[in-house]
C-alpha cells in the first residue's frame, strides 16, 4: 500500500506537471489583465497542432518546430487581446463569456482545418523510456518537467530582475497608480498577453507528442489548470506551481480509494472545498499580485 | 476551363453508361434515413458505419436496384450528423420520417441518442434498424419498432467471459470509457463473468483523456492477470502504449477497434503480440462471404474492413430484404412485420432477430502472432492461424 | 405592464397554439418549435440570474439534469402521476440550486462562476456513474410523455407542442411579472451595484440566493419537459457544453431583455436545422456571435427589436 501510495505521487507529480504548464500562462494573464481566459486551453491546443505542422511539413527539428509555433500563436494572441480583451477589460463576466466563444470558434476552426482524426506526434524522446523504481516515464515526461521548471525560473527573474518586469507587477497590483507614474499600461498588457500565448504554445508543444495532438486536447488540461491556479491563489507564480502539482497528486492518489469514474469531481471538490472554505485560495492573499 | 469540359465529358459518359447500363427499366429511388456522425467526437466510428451503408448502397444499386412488386428501386441515403446527442437525434429521426417520409432508418453509434430516437420510430410508424450502440436497455424496451443487427453489450460479454473463463485470466481488470460503450461493457462483464474469475480494479477515464499512468499502477498493484480495454483505437493505442512502457504483466483484452491493420499502424508488432480482442467479424477470417466483403471493402477505401461497417453493410441488405418480403417500399408496419420474422446470412453471420428485435450474430476472439499478423481463437469450431484473424 | 403588451403576448400564444391546425400531424416545424423552447425555458430561468442579477452561472444545464432525472425517477419507479412529479422536480431543483447558491454566493464574480462550472461537472457525474439508480451513460430510457388531463392528451407531437407552448408562455410571463416587481427591481440594483444596494439596508444574498433558486427551480421545469418529451434522459444532456450553451441562447438573444432567451432559443436551435449546417459551422458562427455580442451589442438580438428601449444597464 505504502509503495503503491508513492508509485501515485510520482504519477501524480507528471501529471502536474503538464497542468503547471497550462496554469502558468492562465495565471500571468489573470494576474496582470484580470482576464480569466478560457480559451487558452485552446490556444495550447492550437501550440499543439502548429508545433506538429511546422515538425512534419517544414522542419523536423523539434526545438525549432516549438519556436515556430510560438512565433505562429502570437498573432493569434495578440488580435484576442487587442480585439477582444483589451476593448472588455474590466467587465470581468463578459470577458469569460467572450472568452467561452473563442473557445468555440477555435476549436471547430481546427476541426474544419484538421478534422476530427488525432494526429500523432512521434519523437525519439517518447521512446526513451527512464526508470524510476518500479516506475518507467519516457524521456518528454522529463521534458515536460524541466521545460516547466525552466519557464517558473524564466517568469520569476522576468517579473523581479527586469524593469519591464516590474512594471507589470505594478500594474498588476494597481492599473491606475501605474498609470499616474508613466507606465504604458496598453503595452504592459499587450506583452503580458504575448508572454501567456508563448506559454500556451510551449505547453502544447510538449502535450503533442507525449500523447496525441486532437481538438480536446486542451480541454482537459485547462479544467486543471484553471483548479491550478484556484488552488494557489490567483496570480501568484509559486501558487500556480503549487497547485498544479497538488492537484495532479490528488487525482492520481485519489484512485486509490475513491471510485475512478469520480476522479475528474474530485479535482472539483476539492476547489469547491477550497474557495468556500478560503476564498482567496489556499496560498491566495487578498493582494492582485505576488510573483 | 479544361477541367470543366473534363467533367462535362465524364459526366456525358457517365450518363451514356448509366443509360445503356439499364436500358428501358423505368427506375425509381427509395430513401433510406441513416442516423450517424460525421463530424464531432464521433466522426472516427461513425465513418466506418457510413462506409458500410455506403458500400452496401452501391452494391444494391451496381446490380440495378431490388425489385419490389414488379418494380425496380434503386437506395438513396439520406444522412444526418446527430452527434450522438439525444435531441439532435430526436430532430433527425422526425425529419426523416416526417419530412423526408423514408420507410426505414438504420444506423446510430449512441445509445442515448438511440433511446431518443426509438419512440418516435413507433410513433410515426418507422423500423428504426440500430448496428452500433451496444446498451442492452434498447432492445429490452420492447420496441416493436426497434431492430438491433450488431450484438448488444450483454451478448458480447456472455462470450467474452465464457472465452475469458476458459482461459481462466483472473483477476480480470478494466480500463473503460466512462460512457455508455464503456460502461455497458464493465456492467455486463460484471454480470456474466464465471465464478473462477474475479473482478479486479476498474478505471474509467473521460473521453479525451490520455494519461492513464494512474491506471496502469493501480493494475500492476492490484496483481492482475488480464485487463480489458474498452475503448476505441486513439485511447487504446495510448493505453497499450503506456502498458507496455511500464512492463506489466498482463494479458490484454481489446474491443473490436483494436483487431486491425490500422491499429498496428499505431503500434507495432512487438508491443501487440500476444494479446486478443473481440470482433464482429475478422477481416481476413477464410469464410468466403467474409473474404468478399473484405476484399470489396478494400478495393473501394483503400484499407481493411471494420466491424462497425461489416454489420451496417448487413443492416441496409436486411432492410432491402425485408422490403422486398413486405412487397412495399413504403408502409412501416409492413416491413416491421417483415424484419420481425426474416433470416437473413449476412456478413457478420446469420442474422434472425428475437422477440425484443436483437439479432444474435457470432462473436469473435483473434490474437496477434509476434509478426502482425492475427489468428482466430474464438469461437473454438471457427478457430484458424495466423493470418487468418 | 402596458396592456398593449398583455395583448401581443396573448395574441402571439394564441397564435402559436392554432399552428397544428394549419400545419397538421407531426410536422417537423413542430419539433423544432418544441425543441427551441425546452431551451428557453431553462434560458429563461439562467436570464433571471445572468441578465437580471449579474450571476453567471456555467453550471445551469445540470440544475435541469436535477429535474429531468426527478421527473424521471418519479414517474417511472415511484409511479407518481406527471403532473404530480412535475412540480417536485421543479422543487428538486430549486432546492439544490438554494444549496449550491447558498455555498457559492459569497464568492466573488469568477470564483462564482468557477464554483457553478465544478458544482455543474460534479453533479454530471453523478448523472452519469449512478448507473443503479440514473441509467448511467447509456441514459434512463422509457420515460413516459405527460398523463392526460380529463380531456386533454399530451401524447402525440401537436398535443405536446401545444404544452410547451403554454409552458413557455407561463415561464416567459413569470418572468415578465417577477423583474417588473419590487423583486425585480432589487435584483437589477444588484447587479448595477451591490455594495450601493446592501448600503441602502437590503440583504443583498437573501435576493440573490432567491433568484439562484427560483432560475435552478425554472431549469428544473424545463430539464423535466425536456426528458419526458424525448422519453430518455442522457447525461449527455446536461453536461458542461450544454451549460455553455444556455448562456450562448441568453447571451446571443439578449441577456436583461425579457424576449432574449426564447429569441436566443430559436436562432440556436431552429436557423442549424433549416441551413442543415455541419456542427462545426455552426458552432464556429454561434462562438463569434457569442464574442460580438460581448463587444459591440450587449442587448442581443432583442435589441435589434427595441433598440431605444431606455437603457438599465
Amino acid at each position: 500500500m505504502m509503495l503503491a501510495l508513492a508509485e501515485q505521487v510520482f504519477n501524480g507529480v507528471m501529471l502536474g506537471a503538464i497542468y503547471v504548464l497550462v496554469a502558468l500562462g492562465l495565471m500571468l494573464v489573470y494576474g496582470v489583465l484580470r482576464v480569466l481566459n478560457f480559451a487558452h486551453g485552446a490556444l495550447v491546443m492550437l501550440g499543439g497542432y502548429l508545433c506538429q505542422f511546422v515538425f512534419s511539413h517544414v522542419i523536423a527539428s523539434y526545438p525549432l518546430a516549438i519556436a515556430g509555433s510560438i512565433v505562429a500563436l502570437l498573432p493569434v494572441g495578440w488580435v484576442l487581446e487587442r480585439g477582444v480583451f483589451a476593448p472588455l477589460r474590466d467587465d470581468l463576466q463578459n470577458q469569460v463569456i467572450a472568452s467561452l466563444g473563442l473557445v468555440l470558434v477555435i476549436e471547430n476552426l481546427v476541426l474544419v482545418v484538421w478534422g476530427p482524426a488525432a494526429l500523432q506526434f512521434r519523437l525519439a524522446t517518447t521512446q526513451v523510456l527512464v526508470p524510476f523504481g518500479p516506475l518507467r516515464f519516457s524521456l518528454q515526461q522529463f521534458l515536460v518537467i524541466g521545460a516547466g521548471l525552466a519557464c517558473v525560473a524564466a517568469l520569476f527573474a522576468f517579473l523581479n530582475f527586469t524593469k519591464f518586469g516590474t512594471a507589470v507587477r505594478a500594474t498588476a497590483q494597481h492599473p491606475g497608480a501605474a498609470l499616474v507614474v508613466g507606465i504604458d499600461v496598453g503595452r504592459v498588457h499587450a506583452v503580458t498577453f504575448a508572454i501567456g500565448t508563448a506559454l500556451a504554445a510551449m505547453a502544447g508543444s510538449l502535450l503533442g507528442p507525449l500523447f496525441l495532438v486532437f481538438p480536446q486536447m486542451g480541454d482537459g488540461p485547462l479544467l486543471k489548470g484553471l483548479a491550478a491556479i484556484i488552488l494557489g491563489g490567483l496570480g501568484s507564480v509559486w501558487g500556480a506551481v503549487i497547485g498544479g502539482f497538488a492537484i495532479g497528486i490528488v487525482e492520481a492518489v485519489s484512485t486509490l480509494v475513491i471510485p475512478t469514474d469520480y476522479r475528474d469531481a474530485v479535482a472539483f471538490i476539492v476547489i469547491a472545498g477550497v474557495l468556500l472554505l478560503r476564498p482567496h485560495g489556499l496560498f491566495g492573499r487578498t493582494t492582485r499580485y505576488e510573483a | 476551363m479544361r477541367s470543366f469540359i473534363a467533367a462535362s465529358a465524364a459526366a456525358t459518359v457517365i450518363a451514356a453508361l448509366s443509360i445503356g447500363g439499364s436500358p428501358a427499366r423505368a427506375q425509381e429511388h427509395v430513401t433510406i434515413g441513416i442516423v450517424s456522425a460525421t463530424t464531432g467526437p464521433f466522426a472516427a466510428p461513425g465513418k466506418f458505419e457510413l462506409n458500410g451503408f455506403n458500400l452496401a448502397a452501391e452494391e444494391i444499386n451496381g446490380h440495378g436496384g431490388f425489385e419490389v412488386g414488379g418494380k425496380h428501386y434503386l437506395v438513396d441515403l439520406k444522412i444526418y450528423d446527430v452527434h450522438a446527442s439525444a435531441a439532435e437525434g430526436a430532430s433527425a429521426m422526425q425529419r426523416l420520417t416526417t419530412v423526408d417520409s423514408v420507410p426505414v432508418v438504420l444506423g446510430e453509434l449512441s445509445s442515448a441518442a438511440a433511446a431518443a430516437e426509438a419512440p418516435i420510430a413507433q410513433d410515426n410508424q418507422v423500423p428504426l434498424i440500430l448496428t452500433v450502440p451496444t446498451g442492452p436497455e434498447l432492445t429490452a424496451q420492447k420496441n416493436p419498432y426497434v431492430f438491433r443487427v450488431n450484438a448488444n453489450s450483454n451478448q458480447l460479454a456472455k462470450s467474452l467471459a465464457d472465452f475469458v473463463g476458459k482461459q481462466g485470466w483472473s483477476p480480470l481488470s478494466f480500463i473503460a470509457w466512462n460512457n455508455d460503450a464503456g460502461r455497458g461493457g464493465v456492467n455486463g462483464m460484471r454480470e456474466s463473468l464465471p465464478p473462477n474469475i474475479k473482478l479486479g480494479y476498474v478505471g474509467y477515464f473521460n473521453v479525451g483523456d490520455v494519461d492513464f499512468s494512474s491506471h496502469v499502477t493501480n493494475i500492476r498493484s492490484s496483481g492482475a492477470k488480464a485487463v480489458m480495454l474498452l475503448m476505441d483505437e486513439e485511447p487504446g493505442s495510448l493505453a497499450i502504449a503506456q502498458l507496455r512502457a511500464a512492463d506489466v504483466p498482463v494479458q490484454i483484452i481489446g474491443t473490436l477497434a483494436m483487431g486491425s491493420d490500422r491499429f498496428l499502424k499505431r503500434l507495432d508488432a512487438a508491443r501487440l503480440a500476444g494479446m486478443v480482442q473481440y470482433n464482429a467479424f475478422p477481416p481476413n477470417a477464410p469464410l468466403p462471404r467474409i473474404k468478399a466483403f473484405s476484399d470489396r471493402y478494400k478495393a473501394k477505401f483503400g484499407e481493411e474492413a471494420h466491424g462497425f461497417a461489416a454489420q451496417s453493410y448487413d443492416g441496409l441488405f436486411v432492410a432491402i430484404e425485408a422490403m422486398k418480403q413486405a412487397k412495399t417500399v413504403t408502409d412501416g408496419p409492413k416491413i416491421r412485420g417483415a424484419l420481425a420474422h426474416l433470416t437473413y446470412d449476412g456478413v457478420i453471420g446469420r442474422i434472425k432477430f428475437d422477440a425484443e428485435g436483437q439479432a444474435d450474430p457470432p462473436v469473435y476472439v483473434t490474437q496477434w502472432c509476434d509478426d502482425g499478423r492475427r489468428r482466430i481463437l474464438y469461437p473454438a469450431d471457427m478457430a484458424a492461424g495466423c493470418g487468418a484473424g | 405592464m402596458k396592456p398593449r403588451d398583455v395583448v401581443v403576448f396573448a395574441v402571439v400564444t394564441m397564435g402559436l397554439l392554432l399552428l397544428p391546425a394549419f400545419y397538421g400531424r407531426a410536422n417537423y416545424l413542430l419539433h423544432i418549435l418544441v425543441l427551441s423552447g425546452l431551451y428557453a425555458i431553462p434560458a429563461i430561468g439562467l436570464n433571471l440570474m445572468l441578465g437580471y442579477t449579474g450571476l453567471v452561472s456555467l453550471g445551469h444545464a445540470a440544475l435541469a439534469g436535477i429535474g429531468a432525472y426527478a421527473v424521471a425517477l418519479l414517474t417511472v419507479k415511484a409511479g407518481l402521476n406527471f403532473w404530480l412529479a412535475l412540480p417536485l422536480a421543479a422543487i428538486a431543483s430549486a432546492a439544490v440550486g438554494a444549496v449550491i447558491g447558498a455555498l457559492c454566493l459569497r464568492l466573488r464574480s469568477h470564483f462564482f462562476m468557477i464554483v457553478t462550472l465544478a458544482f455543474g461537472l460534479i453533479l454530471h457525474s453523478v448523472m452519469n456513474n449512478w448507473d443503479s439508480v440514473t441509467g448511467g451513460a447509456a441514459g434512463f430510457a422509457g420515460i413516459p410523455r405527460p398523463d392526460p388531463i380529463g380531456f386533454a392528451a399530451f401524447r402525440s407531437l401537436p398535443e405536446f407542442y401545444r404544452l410547451t407552448v403554454v409552458a413557455t408562455a407561463a415561464v416567459f410571463a413569470v418572468q415578465a411579472l417577477l423583474v417588473r416587481s419590487q423583486f425585480g427591481r432589487v435584483l437589477d440594483a444588484i447587479r448595477q451595484d451591490e455594495i450601493l444596494t446592501a448600503f441602502k439596508g437590503i440583504d443583498t444574498t437573501a435576493y440573490k440566493l432567491a433568484a439562484f433558486a427560483i432560475g435552478s427551480g425554472i431549469a428544473g421545469l424545463g430539464g423535466a419537459l425536456e426528458v419526458s418529451y424525448l422519453r430518455v434522459a442522457a447525461p449527455s444532456s446536461f453536461d458542461m457544453v450544454e451549460s455553455i450553451n444556455l448562456v450562448l441562447i441568453v447571451v446571443v438573444g439578449g441577456a436583461g431583455t425579457l424576449l432574449g432567451p426564447i429569441l436566443g432559443a430559436l436562432v440556436f436551435v431552429g436557423v442549424p436545422e433549416y441551413l442543415r449546417l455541419a456542427s462545426e459551422y455552426r458552432l464556429v458562427i454561434f462562438g463569434a456571435l457569442l464574442v460580438a455580442v460581448t463587444l459591440f451589442a450587449r442587448r442581443g438580438i432583442a435589441g435589434l427589436f427595441a433598440p431605444r428601449r431606455a437603457k438599465t444597464a
